[in-house]
């Protein structure tokens, strides 16, 4: 049975039986009530059974999180959010649930079909690494028997995670964060708020008070992680955050390759996610984690959609190690991100490569912090904006070289570009150099598709939109590329998706 | 001022508000004036900016600020050469306009009647939380001039507006507009002796069709504050070219703002930063397009060495009517010290689709290329270095297309080397 | 095929009026040549036939098998078998040539309700047309038109040409930009489509391309018009005479 095949239906026959059976008799109230406080925190940790540490840590958070307010600085504007009135905990139902095609919004399924993911929620799992395309045309092989190993997180909580046994083999450990605090309580601890520390921003702090799940990965010392890592996380409950939490950590020598794949159905109301992901790669270590981020973005006039304020960091913790981020987003009303390397390490090398696509009332203020500690860093971002509809778009980025920072490299190129004139792009880049032997470059531009370009592609026979989303496409191939084949081809389809209806 | 609320002033706001009381009964104005100086006076109660402040990012003026000298009405500056001969000089000395000399095809005023017919009333402090330099030089500005070119003319020689002090405080304010389709080139210098507090407020417009060139030359002492901002709107077809040299002063902040606003208009700025001792240096740009088929290019050169701090933030903003707009800015920087710093924002807020808009920033340190080129040619490396940092500084200055102000900056530029070389 | 009658057309930007009453008609099966000096509307023929939105067309009809096609987009005219080879083929950074040819072909086969063309198929149908063209298959995979010489561009253009199969090639200067040995590949490549069924206009200023593309109509082009029309003799008069005296006979 081929990889890809061997995964369906390991999904397939798992996803059923947890959603019965596991969950059922763990928990007894599948949602907590609305509202945060201690004893919801409390709640939540004592349904994941965690130790006394865990709920400790968490409730500093909260009490902290109290005193803090709203970050403002960035370009996005929406109403004041009630964070009384969410839903902190929501664990899957037995019944009902999203494998009921009646369920589930007809909008996405025209979008799943599109993308050319089958209809039913273990197929959609399916879709996320489904092998791409035929790939003559790239001339790319051997791809054929890749295999990909999945943890799904629904609302709070992970369902489902493939492959863990072939895993454990290798020595990489894979599951839920939950069970990770469980089962490898010393490393989690080693690890957890080491890169994001409890206090680091506003939503941050909230996710350690209250996040639910998420995922945890392990690669020991000189361990190239067999096979593609792949998380799904998917908001189904109606006012119900999500806060997800992963903890990505390589040592000596290691290597993995992290996926991660959003979507949420789409609600009149506005739903929260707030995640926090923290990469460590020590000596010689490298993490590459890619994100295809389709969250609803909202309808038409710009009502509903996520709220998506995600903090992500990595640590280039050890000599020569690596960390490198490749965003694809598409989807949520509101995007507030900064994928980031500290790179403390000398020799140590970021990577942000992101692709940000606004369309309709979409506001996206996203880019990345490149901190420069160690000698002889590297850092690259690379970053394109279009901006569609109403959208505003906004790259924010920091390249900071500090003063014992020798021979530290960055090179940035940011590239907007405009489709229509209701739109906005934004470039907010900070350069700032303490070290005389810093080499700094940052280029950015701002455009329009050519004319000349359209009716050239035009000509050829393909309609408007086509010929948009192609030369948008090629805007954008310098990050496609960084992805992994699965997700280049699904994202490739997204961006055409997302630029529907932007042509008047 | 400061968005956050201040539980208590620090002595430098202490020390602007009691300069209020002790001035304000001398300063000139008529009421509408006075409720701007009054407004402005609130607002520096409310405190300095901070870092908090988007604006003031890397100039936490509240905390640099640490000191402001008492005014001493007894300081009398005096006169200096101008930097291209034959240029018509308006000297202010320790805050005061002290000559209204006759151009032909300009009519010069003091800022001082002005200011008492309150005819400048509206160029002043409007209430715009993070204009902390509007508000102080509205506070204590007392002279200046203003410049009126008639349309039409061509004024040959330049004209050079001096704000001299010797230490204290001196707030001037000037002002300028180019009548249609005139020409003329003005200098603007900026020096004195001693610990002060300086600011320096410019107000530029310039008419459909008319072509004028902005010299700022800002030399002041090691123990000055500096705050200088220039307020620029250009009309239909016209042209202005701002010119800026950085080469002194302990805390200076140089804030340029731009409407780019009638239909085919161009915008140049071209500024070198020579960050010597333990200078701050903050050259903040707000640029607007606002109407079509605009041009603007922005060009920054900055050497820092020595524990001097430098600081480009550059915020090109297009409106939504600004289609054809072509808008490039380009901030490189030398920093030749690890104790130097030097941080640059470089902004693009984009509403209109049909534009080409770009910026580029570079922070490096001298090309080892071209450093061995010239060794290999046995010049010394001392020798070497300088001269491909004053290459890449010339580069800039030789932009302008005036011969003499050419060669006087370059000279500028020598003497700078010279003491920090 | 196409017959263009009474055609007035302007930059719809400026107003400028470029097209000043056109009257051509081309059978199926012929090669109409245009020929006419510099700034004569040669290029903008071509352009307002592909359905280029910068020119708004102010009177007159281009019939297209019959059928007024003033109203479609390039896409829709592209799909009804209208091809124009560009005499500056643009470049779109990030799309490979293979890429683009295959979103194209399968495009316009969507259009005419054909079944998609299968990937090996579709290979093989490029490398045989590649072949013709004596072009190196690595050079498809490279992003369209990026970095290729001029001479690269032309016979990408009629590659396309080829495996588009359109029934009305518009070629606008092709033989720019091409030396000797090119000039002749991209006119075998060109010959190699003369059919009953496929009528071509061939714009060129000179007379050399006219050698290995032999037209069966020759139409001179000034001010928007045509001024004369004959068969190849004329071509060959033209590059005896110069334009001057045609162009001044007819003013």
């Amino acid at each position: 049975m081929p990889a890809v095949q061997e995964t369906i239906e390991q999904v397939r026959n798992i996803d059923v039986d947890q959603y019965k059976y596991g969950f059922e008799t763990l928990i007894e109230t599948d949602k907590a009530p609305k509202g945060l406080n201690e004893d919801i925190i409390r709640l939540i940790s004592a349904k994941k059974d965690e130790p006394e540490w865990m709920l400790e840590w968490r409730l500093e958070a909260f009490r902290r999180w109290k005193t803090m307010s709203e970050p403002t600085w960035a370009r996005v504007s929406y109403p004041e959010i009630d964070f009384q009135d969410i839903h902190y905990y929501a664990a899957p139902k037995s019944t009902a649930g999203p494998t009921s095609l009646d369920e589930v919004d007809p909008e996405l399924l025209r979008t799943y079909e599109k993308l050319g993911i089958p209809l039913k929620e273990q197929e959609i799992l399916a879709g996320v690494r489904k092998q791409g395309e035929p790939s003559e045309l790239d001339a790319i092989d051997g791809n054929g028997g890749r295999k990909v190993a999945v943890d799904a997180v629904f609302d709070s909580v992970s369902v489902v995670t493939t492959f863990k046994k072939e895993l454990a083999a290798a020595g990489v450990i894979f599951c839920s964060i939950s069970e990770a605090i469980r089962e490898h309580p010393d490393l989690v601890r080693k690890y957890l708020g080491t890169v994001v520390p409890t206090s680091d921003n506003y939503y941050a702090t909230l996710n350690t008070a209250v996040f639910t799940d998420g995922s945890f990965v392990y690669v020991p010392k000189g361990v190239r992680c067999p096979m593609e890592l792949s998380t799904y996380f998917r908001i189904n409950e109606k006012n119900t955050g999500q806060f997800e939490r992963t903890l990505i950590i390589a040592e000596e020598g290691a290597y993995v390759s992290y996926l991660e794949g959003c979507t949420a159905p789409q609600r009149d109301e506005n739903q929260l996610h707030a995640a926090v992901v923290e990469l460590i790669a020590l000596d010689d270590a490298e993490i590459k984690y890619s994100t295809v981020q389709n969250w609803y973005p909202g309808d038409k006039d710009g009502k509903g959609g996520i709220y998506n304020f995600v903090t992500k960091r990595g640590d280039c913790r050890g000599r020569n190690s690596k960390i490198s981020w490749t965003q694809v987003e598409t989807g949520s009303a509101i995007t507030w991100k900064y994928p980031s390397c500290i790179l403390r390490g000398d020799n140590s090398q970021g990577e942000f490569y992101s692709i940000a696509v606004s369309n309709g009332h979409q506001q996206i203020d996203s880019g990345t912090k490149m901190l420069h500690l160690g000698k002889n860093t590297v850092s690259r971002i690379i970053s394109k904006g279009i901006s569609a509809g109403k959208s505003n778009n906004t790259y924010r980025g920091q390249v900071s070289v500090h003063r014992k920072a020798t021979n530290a490299r960055n090179f940035t190129n940011c590239d907007s570009l405009l489709i229509g004139n209701d739109c906005g792009a934004h470039t907010v880049p900070y350069i700032e150099a303490k070290n005389a032997t810093a080499k700094l470059e940052h280029e950015a531009t701002t455009s329009k598709i050519s004319e000349d370009q359209l009716f050239y592609v035009m000509q050829r026979g393909i309609p408007e939109e086509e010929a948009i989303a192609l030369i948008v496409n090629g805007f954008v191939k310098e990050v496609i590329q960084e992805l992994p084949m699965e997700f280049a081809v699904e994202a490739q389809k997204l961006i055409g998706i997302s630029l529907e209806g932007s042509v008047g | 001022m400061n968005l956050h609320a201040t539980p208590q002033m620090t002595a430098a706001e202490q020390a602007l508000v009691d300069t209020y009381g002790q001035l304000f009964s001398d300063l000139p104005g008529d009421t509408a004036v006075v409720v701007r100086r009054d407004e402005a006076v609130e607002a520096l109660k409310s405190g300095l900016p901070t870092r908090r402040v988007e604006a003031w990012h890397y100039t936490d003026l509240r905390r640099l600020l640490s000191a402001v000298p008492a005014f001493d009405p007894a300081l009398q500056a005096k006169e200096q050469p101008a930097l291209v001969s034959g240029a018509t000089v308006l000297p202010v000395l320790s805050g005061r306009a002290t000559s209204v000399p006759r151009v032909d095809g300009v009519a010069i005023q003091r800022v001082f009647d002005r200011l008492s017919d309150g005819s400048i009333a509206p160029q002043l402090f409007d209430g715009d939380a993070v204009d902390a330099i509007g508000a102080i030089n509205t506070a204590f500005v007392g002279d200046g001039y203003a410049l009126d070119i008639a349309e039409g003319a061509e004024i040959a020689k330049p004209i050079e507006v001096q704000n001299l002090h010797e230490g204290g405080q001196a707030h001037v304010r000037f002002a300028a507009r180019a009548g249609r389709n005139s020409r003329a080139t003005i200098v603007e210098r900026q020096t004195g002796a001693g610990e002060a507090l300086v600011s320096a407020v410019s107000h530029i417009t310039v008419e459909d069709g008319a072509d004028l060139t902005w010299i700022i030359l800002q030399e002041q002492p090691d123990e000055a504050t500096f705050l200088g901002q220039t307020n620029i709107e250009i009309g239909a077809d016209a042209k202005l070219t701002l010119f800026f040299m950085n080469a002194g002063g302990r805390l200076v902040r140089q804030e340029v703002k731009v409407a780019v606003a009638g239909e085919g208009s161009e915008f140049v700025l071209r500024g070198v930063n020579l960050l010597a001792g333990e200078t701050h240096c903050d050259v903040t740009m707000v640029l607007d397009h606002e109407a079509a088929n605009t041009v603007s290019t922005e060009v920054i050169r900055n050497v820092v060495t020595d524990k001097a701090k430098g600081v480009f933030q550059g915020q090109i903003r297009v409106a939504r009517d600004a289609q054809k707009t072509d808008a490039k800015m380009a901030c490189n920087t030398l920093l030749l010290t690890d104790e130097g710093e030097f941080s640059a924002k470089p902004e693009l807020e984009i509403f209109a689709d049909d534009v080409a808009c770009g910026h580029g920033a570079t922070v490096t340190e001298i090309d080892q290329g071209h450093l061995f080129y010239l060794m290999a040619r046995g010049i010394d490396e001392k020798t070497a270095r300088g001269l491909l940092v004053r290459a890449f500084l010339a580069e800039v200055i030789e932009d302008l297309d005036n011969e003499a102000l050419v060669e006087a900056l370059e000279e500028k530029l020598t003497a700078w080397f010279a003491t920090h070389g | 095929m196409l017959e263009i009658k009474n055609l007035h057309a302007r930059v719809a930007e400026t107003g400028t009026e470029i097209i000043r009453g056109l009257d051509l008609t081309v059978k199926a099966g012929e090669v109409a040549a245009i020929m006419g000096p510099n700034g004569s509307g040669k290029s903008t023929l071509s352009y307002i036939l592909a359905g280029r939105p910068d020119y708004e067309v102010t009177e007159g009809d281009i019939l297209y098998d019959g059928q007024s096609i003033l109203e479609m987009d390039p896409a829709e005219r592209a799909a009804a078998g209208v091809f124009l080879a560009f005499q500056y083929p643009m470049e779109i950074p990030g799309v490979a040539t293979m890429e683009f040819l295959k979103v194209a072909i399968n495009s316009q086969r969507r259009a005419r309700g054909d079944a998609e063309l299968k990937i090996p198929d579709l290979l093989k149908k490029v490398k045989e047309a590649a072949g013709t063209l004596e072009m190196d298959m690595a050079m498809l995979k490279r992003p369209l038109n990026v970095g290729f010489s001029g001479g690269e561009k032309k016979r990408a253009e009629i590659l396309q040409m080829m495996l588009l199969e359109p029934k009305l090639c518009v070629l606008d200067e092709t033989d720019s930009g091409l030396d000797i040995d090119a000039l002749k590949i991209v006119a075998d490549g060109v010959n190699a489509l003369r059919s009953p069924e496929r009528a071509m206009v061939v714009i060129t200023h000179y007379q050399r391309l006219l050698d290995y593309i032999v037209p069966d109509t020759v139409h001179v082009l000034s001010r928007g018009r045509v001024v004369k029309s004959g068969d190849k003799g004329l071509a060959l008069e033209l590059e005896k005479n110069g334009y001057a005296g045609i162009v001044g006979e007819a003013a």
